[in-house]
């Protein structure tokens, strides 16, 4: 858990939103050094299919337009390329803000219902039950976290593809591949999730 | 280099799934190139793309801590992968733990609750790097019996092996982030033709791919269209998740697009496996491949 987020500043050039990034969100610290050149922006391979292009977020940071940063869709058509942060000339890692921009974005409700919050749901769920990524019952578990219908829908619309990777053995059949010491994983798990809790309440 | 290297191997997730290819073939050829991989005991998941949103941060670096500190029991060799995304988040999440005070402290705190912790200085590495760096283009070139003549191959790198790290000096200045030589000295040393293939660094899709192909069919697009415009008999990858996408979603592709792609995608460990004489499947599981590499199998001694 993170420091509560600052009230929406009713001054949009309000830097309380900027400056929660700067202690809260991984290379946030770096955000000032931006000169707002756009060779992130000009980098990324997605970058037309999003709402803000990286630059465009940074700056919205740093002018206060935390609702607007957090609900963008710019964070879940991150594929972490990386390009954008080994080219960015001040040495800014972009790619690090706008992921962790995402966790934040699901930690404070504004990305619960959006498709890559759900998969990553399914992924961890895989990830703590059994140590390790059944690709095959994450891929299902998202599909149906997006509704029944939905869940059919994509299962049939990807049947192909699953069968090609029967066929070649490349989609485990059976029971989950499982750590040995999952009680271990587990305990490991909570106390970080622990340590990350007191954490935040010690800022607040 | 005399006698073999051992490292702690880090197959990764993917090794028992979509990538099982990637991990027989680097199994089969690593003896050959004077490497002994040593399964990283129990290991678990790195976290991948989305760990930290599902998990949260410290959940997500405990993940490598806890496979970080099953390595230092298992000596001070370096812990090798041959999964761009295991390589990314362990080599990240290792560096990150060495050089911040504060997150070692909490790491090794949640790492206490299995009685486990993390103090030592490993080195978490790319099996590209290596390659590169540790063996070298003249043992490949001593390994081929077979030699690849005649097959064009174009050398897809893919994103997180070699960013961001590739340039640093943890990351053992192995290539660069733009324009990576070490796929196409690969191939050439296995005796292929390395077409020229502008997009060698492009971007799959990577993870959003995965959850809404939609949004990145286009880039696998870009980058099929390019290796048949280089006239590639095969695209070559080191990354599983490439590999798959850039092999699953052709068929959609071509639905979406009016294209009629129907290009092999094979990893470099494959190309290594039949160049060096190996067995076509049980070596360089040529079968696990849904658009068989023809051309190379019938290259394949039998």
């Amino acid at each position: 858990m993170t420091a509560a987020l600052p009230e929406t500043a009713e001054n949009r050039y309000d830097l309380g939103f900027a400056r929660w990034v700067r202690d809260n969100v991984e290379g946030g610290d770096k955000l000032s050094l931006c000169m707002q050149c756009g060779a992130c922006s000009g980098s990324c391979p997605i970058g037309t299919q999003m709402d803000h292009g990286p630059r465009k977020i940074i700056a919205m940071i740093r002018a206060g337009m935390k609702d607007e940063v957090l609900s963008s869709n710019t964070l879940w058509n991150c594929t972490s390329c990386y390009r954008c942060t080994v080219r960015c000339p001040r040495g800014i890692p972009v790619t690090s803000i706008i992921q962790d921009l995402a966790a934040k974005a699901v930690e404070f409700g504004y990305a619960d219902k959006k498709e890559n919050a759900l998969f990553a749901k399914s992924f961890w769920w895989s990830t703590s039950a059994f140590g390790r990524t059944d690709e095959r019952l994450v891929t299902a578990r998202y599909y149906f976290s997006l509704g029944f219908l939905e869940g059919i829908r994509r299962g049939l619309a990807n049947l192909k593809i699953a069968l090609g990777m029967v066929r070649t053995g490349r989609m485990h059949l059976g029971m989950p591949h499982k750590i040995k010491d999952i009680k271990g994983l587990t305990a490991i798990l909570a106390r970080a999730a622990e340590i990350e809790a007191e954490e935040a309440n010690d800022e607040l | 280099m005399s006698s073999k290297m051992k490292f702690s191997y880090y197959p990764g997730c993917s090794s028992q799934g979509s990538a099982k290819h990637l991990d027989e073939s680097l199994r089969a050829i690593a003896p050959k190139i004077g490497i002994e991989l040593e399964e990283l005991d129990d290991w678990n998941c790195c976290g991948a793309s989305v760990g930290h949103i599902g998990g949260g941060s410290l959940p997500n670096t405990a993940l490598t801590g806890r496979n970080l500190a099953k390595a230092q029991q298992q000596g001070k060799q370096d812990v090798v992968t041959g999964c761009a995304a295991c390589y990314l988040n362990t080599h990240a999440g290792n560096e990150k733990i060495k050089s911040d005070v504060k997150l070692r402290r909490q790491v090794n705190d949640a790492l206490s609750a299995a009685d486990l912790s993390y103090d030592d200085d490993l080195q978490v590495r790319h099996m590209c790097e290596v390659i590169v760096n540790d063996v070298g283009m003249d043992k490949i070139r001593e390994q081929v019996t077979n030699p690849l003549t005649g097959l064009k191959v174009a050398g897809y790198v893919g994103c997180q092996t070699v960013r961001p790290f590739s340039s640093t000096d943890g990351g053992g200045n192995y290539d660069t982030y733009e324009d990576p030589d070490f796929l196409n000295d690969f191939t050439e040393a296995c005796g292929a033709e390395a077409v020229d293939f502008n997009l060698k660094t492009s971007c799959c899709g990577g993870s959003v791919a995965v959850m809404s192909p939609d949004r990145t069919l286009h880039l696998i697009r870009d980058i099929l269209q390019a290796a048949e415009d280089a006239e590639a008999d095969v695209i070559t990858t080191p990354c599983p998740l490439c590999q798959t996408n850039v092999e699953m979603y052709q068929d959609a592709i071509n639905k979406k697009f009016g294209t009629k792609f129907n290009i092999p995608v094979i990893f470099y460990s494959q190309l290594m496996a039949v160049a060096f004489g190996m067995d076509p499947d049980k070596d360089a599981a040529l079968k696990r491949n849904t658009i068989r590499a023809r051309k190379l199998e019938k290259l394949a001694k039998k």
